[in-house]
């Protein structure tokens, strides 16, 4: 038996994909659970969810500026 | 009794409680009895009660001995019962019913000094002894204890919400930067500036009578570090709230600690002085309304917003005097105007926009917290919610339940016009921008992997169920993801379990 120490991701398919994408980059993935759930390096958090932001930005579209 | 009518039955259950009451039941029955000695703090603490409190209060104040249960509860209907039981709960917990739930009786110091307060007679001083007539100065006017309590009053608020900005307001006394470090309003070590907290953000937020209430139960928590006496703290505070707007009380009969509240309570603008060792001092707005009215539709006109009040009526004045020179339909600002301008004075439309007729800065620069703004004129600030900006607010702490909930509490009384009064396609947009930053949720944890057997798996699976650990479990792959706190007792569990296998 195992245990390896992570952080539990919760997310939609969606986002998932856009994980899974940013892992080939550098890869902070240590499980790949299922379709909404993956487990990764309790360190790279952070650096994720600023990544992830950036990204999902690129897809909002303002009529401002 | 509780439950004559039908109607109001359900409105009766919703009367939210005091702040100040729940502070209370903590407290011991001896301190609460040494409360009770004074006519003034009953007199205000019946004032906090829910009706159907004051009215159990009322019914059996005169009586002397005790009446069992079964005489009171053939009054209640079967529908009011709840919240009658609900209401003798409450009293026993503040120790005005001494003998529940065998008997109904007050308590006997609760009951002397009530029927004081509403007889007179008795020790005077209770309700703050006022001040012999100053021969060179007249007593303050009450447009000028409003202006001054506005004006301390906002300062604190304006230093709170304008820090991270950039700008730098006046600062409050060093006893209200301390108080809001404390609450945990605002963050920040003894060589930077003070930052708001999220709590701070959601503060700010809350009406004025809720704020004024947080601040002072912080201060009460803190009363004892700074070895005060708690109850003469309190009823310090409810002898204010008896005394009358306008007038000179003196600080003769006033204990050591009380004269040293009346410091700290200058700061918070609860109570005016012409000079710090002055020997009398005039309780303002602030004050003489803490326990007044606590319960529904007359929360929005107290303190502040009524101090503020005068600060809008002059701006509305002005609107109509100008016309709706901003070119919204002319309704907007001529009709609103007569009524409420003491409350509302933002509109929201359909596409997003908010024009606020406001010429205070604090409501301004709160509005600012999740409003972008665009033009700002003497009496009118226009602007209008975007994803950047609701999206700062989130950022900042602030749910977007909070945002539609301040935006419906100071809707301008055109809007209370529609139904519902904030427009739908805004809400549910706030809502939504709230869900699109929670698209990704994380729990750290440890995922268990590599079970030997089926049985392994479940058995320690089931063990980590018992812990209310499990976040994620998938039986084909036979792994689970736990959160970190149970990992502690999954670890030794398993520990002892290969011992004792290893034993047979």
């Amino acid at each position: 038996m195992r245990a390896i120490k992570g952080v539990l991701l919760t997310c939609d398919a969606a986002v998932k994909q856009i994980l899974l994408i940013m892992n080939e980059q550098q890869s902070f993935i240590i499980e790949d659970l299922d379709d909404h759930h993956l487990v990764i390096k309790a360190d790279e958090e952070y650096r994720i969810r600023r990544q992830l932001e950036t990204e999902l930005e690129k897809n909002t579209y303002t009529l401002e500026s | 009794m509780p439950s004559v009518e039908e109607n109001p039955l359900e409105s009766l259950e919703n009367v939210k409680t005091h702040a100040l009451l729940p502070f209370l039941h903590q407290q011991s029955a001896t301190a609460l009895s040494r409360l009770y000695t004074s006519p003034s703090s009953c007199l205000s603490i019946f004032r906090l009660l829910t009706p159907v409190e004051r009215q159990i209060v009322m019914n059996i104040l005169w009586l002397e001995s005790a009446i069992p249960l079964s005489t009171m509860a053939a009054w209640v209907t079967i529908d009011g019962k709840k919240l009658y039981e609900r209401s003798l709960e409450t009293l026993s917990q503040l120790h005005i019913l001494s003998q529940y739930p065998m008997k109904l009786l007050l308590n006997s110091t609760f009951k002397s000094s009530l029927r004081h307060a509403i007889t007179g007679g008795g020790t005077t001083g209770s309700f703050g002894v006022p001040a012999t007539k100053d021969p060179k100065h007249s007593p303050p006017t009450v447009e000028s204890l409003d202006g001054y309590a506005l004006e301390r009053w906002e300062t604190i608020l304006h230093y709170m919400v304008s820090s991270g900005t950039g700008q730098l307001p006046t600062k409050p006394s060093t006893g209200v930067l301390y108080l809001l470090k404390e609450s945990g309003l605002m963050s920040g070590s003894q060589n930077f500036e003070p930052q708001i907290t999220s709590e701070g953000f959601q503060f700010l937020l809350h009406s004025p009578h809720d704020q004024l209430w947080e601040l002072l139960l912080q201060y009460l928590h803190m009363v004892e570090r700074r070895s005060m006496d708690l109850v003469e703290v309190i009823s310090f505070l409810l002898m204010l709230s008896t005394m009358e707007l306008g007038r000179e009380y003196s600080t003769e009969n006033l204990s050591q600690t009380q004269k040293v509240m009346l410091e700290d309570l200058r700061d918070y603008g609860l109570i005016w002085q012409r000079r710090p060792s002055s020997k009398r001092f005039s309780p303002t707005r602030l004050a003489t309304t803490l326990t007044s009215s606590s319960e529904g539709s007359s929360l929005s006109t107290l303190a502040p917003t009524q101090a503020t009040g005068l600060g809008n009526s002059s701006s509305n004045a002005l609107t109509r005097s100008k016309g709706t020179g901003a070119g919204i339909g002319g309704g907007a600002a001529g009709g609103g105007a007569g009524s409420g301008n003491q409350q509302g004075f933002i509109i929201l439309e359909t596409n997003y926009r908010v024009y606020a007729y406001t010429d205070n800065p604090l409501q301004t620069a709160v509005l600012n917290l999740f409003v972008s703004l665009k033009y700002r004129f003497p009496n009118l600030v226009v602007g209008s919610i975007t994803r950047e900006s609701v999206k700062k607010a989130l950022n900042n702490g602030i749910s977007s339940e909070q945002i539609i909930s301040y935006l419906l509490t100071h809707a301008h009384p055109q809007m209370r016009k529609f139904n519902p009064m904030i427009p739908v396609t805004v809400q549910d947009q706030i809502r939504l921008w709230e869900l699109e930053k929670n698209r990704l949720k994380s729990d750290s944890g440890f995922l268990y992997t590599s079970f030997q057997s089926q049985a392994d798996y479940e058995y320690v699976l089931n063990y980590a169920k018992e812990l209310g650990v499990v976040l994620w479990e998938n039986n084909a792959k036979r792994c689970f993801f736990a959160h970190e706190e149970g990992h502690g007792n999954i670890k030794s569990f398993i520990e002892r379990r290969r011992t004792a296998g290893q034993g047979q």
